[in-house]
């Protein structure tokens, strides 16, 4: 099961976001896409969890066109995004009951509490979700996410409000998801914890991967000084990288 | 369509239990129905004459107006957590999002016309406890419901939505409010159902039309 993205392009007005991007991700591997702000991650997930179309450009997953039509195919992503798809009113498990059935499962109590369980949240399941801080509520939303066992899963800026015990658990999560083979693509500017989770890097500039870094054996020093060389090279330069 | 119909039926439950904890949209509505009424009992005089046609106006105009605060409100959770997508991608198809709303709406709207009939008839020393007169509300709010919830959805995504929502709701609206001012107040001038039919007939095209619109257009309005 691989995840191809081809030639994928997008603008807003006059300024092009995507520009005929590729990247292909095999299961079981979770991309970290870094790139500075406005670069284009969070166009490119959405995209992918098909709500922007791009002008160009298709998705593939094992060698079959994505139809984002069809629901089975949307209900195979996750997604994490800046705001939390979370109901204010609604208790923790009362909201996680809410996307179980949209998506069909079973929604039973059991499940529900050992879903809130995995990050760390049933001591305040019956608590409404206005009175979670930042942090609870993306474990909720991560919770969320993998709720209905999803293949792929897009997560923009997963770490924001989480201490380190929940980045903990949230790194142990995905280490569990590519054990079961699902593939990842996360956006992220907090390198020391994606670090031990992703299987490579790449850096996004122009509208299109303009280099890749492979996760063997890699420091946070080595890994950080990448970063710090692409994110000091004018957009001038590293467009002509990527021509 | 047992997963569509699943859908509607989760979507309605958490929208009907998220206003029972919020009242967001309930105080709203019934504080400005009753506020309305009171200008009315103050500014108009009824007289036996002319009181089976004006109550029928006078209810219709206070359910329209106290709608349209109701519907702006109607897709603010998900505007504001940004639930619209995480919908989008959970539902099997769109259109029941659109569907769920605009139940969830016509619930509300008629629980706030039960609230609102009894002060009417105190306050106007008329009864209003009729099942034909009932039967024009209850179509006429399906029909404003149908129609709302799509324009609700379009304007949510605006910055003017509250100056948006009635501009363009009204004008589509107007056949239902004809409708309904003519058909319950022929009803409450004692006319037998038989004589307002052909409004009746209005209403529940109107709302078979409109309805079967927005579900095919729904996505279209959302995603753009």
């Amino acid at each position: 099961m691989t995840l191809a993205i081809r030639q994928i392009s997008k603008s807003f007005g006059q300024h092009h976001v995507l520009n005929a991007l590729d990247l292909e991700l095999k299961p079981g591997e979770l991309l970290c896409l870094l790139g500075r702000n406005g670069a284009g991650k969070t166009t490119l997930l959405r995209i992918l969890a098909g709500l922007l179309k791009p002008e160009t450009g298709s998705v593939w997953l094992n060698n079959q066109q994505i139809d984002y039509a069809e629901s089975h195919a949307r209900s195979n992503i996750g997604l994490v995004m800046h705001q939390p798809f979370l109901y204010e009113h609604l208790t923790g498990v009362e909201n996680l009951r809410f996307y179980a059935r949209l998506y069909q499962l079973a929604d039973d109590e059991t499940a529900l509490e050992a879903a809130l369980a995995q990050v760390g949240m049933q001591r305040f399941a019956r608590k409404p979700v206005r009175a979670y801080s930042r942090g609870m509520k993306q474990r909720l939303t991560i919770a969320r996410a993998l709720l209905h066992s999803p293949r792929i899963l897009l997560l923009d800026e997963p770490y924001t409000g989480l201490d380190l015990q929940g980045s903990q658990t949230f790194n142990q999560l995905m280490l569990e998801q590519k054990q079961q083979g699902c593939i990842i693509l996360m956006t992220t500017h907090d390198l020391s914890h994606a670090l031990p989770i992703s299987s490579r890097f790449a850096f996004l500039a122009r509208g299109r991967v303009s280099d890749e870094l492979t996760n063997e054996n890699l420091s946070l020093e080595n890994l950080e000084t990448w970063l710090a060389e692409k994110l000091a090279k004018p957009l001038s330069a590293q467009k002509r990288a990527v021509a | 369509m047992k997963d569509w119909l699943h859908s509607v039926r989760t979507l309605v439950w958490k929208d009907l239990l998220q206003e029972w904890r919020s009242k967001d949209m309930l105080t709203a509505m019934f504080a400005f129905a009753i506020l309305t009424l009171f200008i009315f009992n103050y500014a108009i005089e009824l007289s036996p004459v002319n009181r089976a046609e004006i109550a029928s106006g006078i209810i219709w105009v206070v359910i329209v107006f106290a709608g349209t605060l109701g519907l702006n409100r109607s897709f603010t959770a998900e505007q504001d957590q940004g639930c619209f997508d995480a919908l989008v991608m959970a539902v099997p198809d769109v259109s029941a999002i659109y569907f769920g709303k605009m139940l969830t709406n016509w619930f509300v709207m008629l629980f706030v016309s039960v609230l609102i009939l009894p002060i009417y008839s105190l306050l106007y020393n008329q009864s209003l406890f009729n099942a034909g007169f009932i039967l024009v509300l209850v179509l006429g709010a399906l029909c404003y419901s149908a129609a709302g919830t799509l324009i609700a959805g379009m304007t949510v995504q605006t910055r003017m939505r509250d100056l948006l929502l009635p501009i363009l709701l009204f004008p589509i609206l107007m056949p239902v409010n004809m409708a309904v001012v003519k058909a319950a107040g022929g009803i409450l001038a004692g006319a037998p159902l038989m004589d307002v039919q052909a409004w009746l007939v209005l209403l529940a095209a109107y709302g078979i039309i409109v309805t079967t619109v927005s579900i095919m257009v729904f996505e279209y309005v959302i995603r753009e």
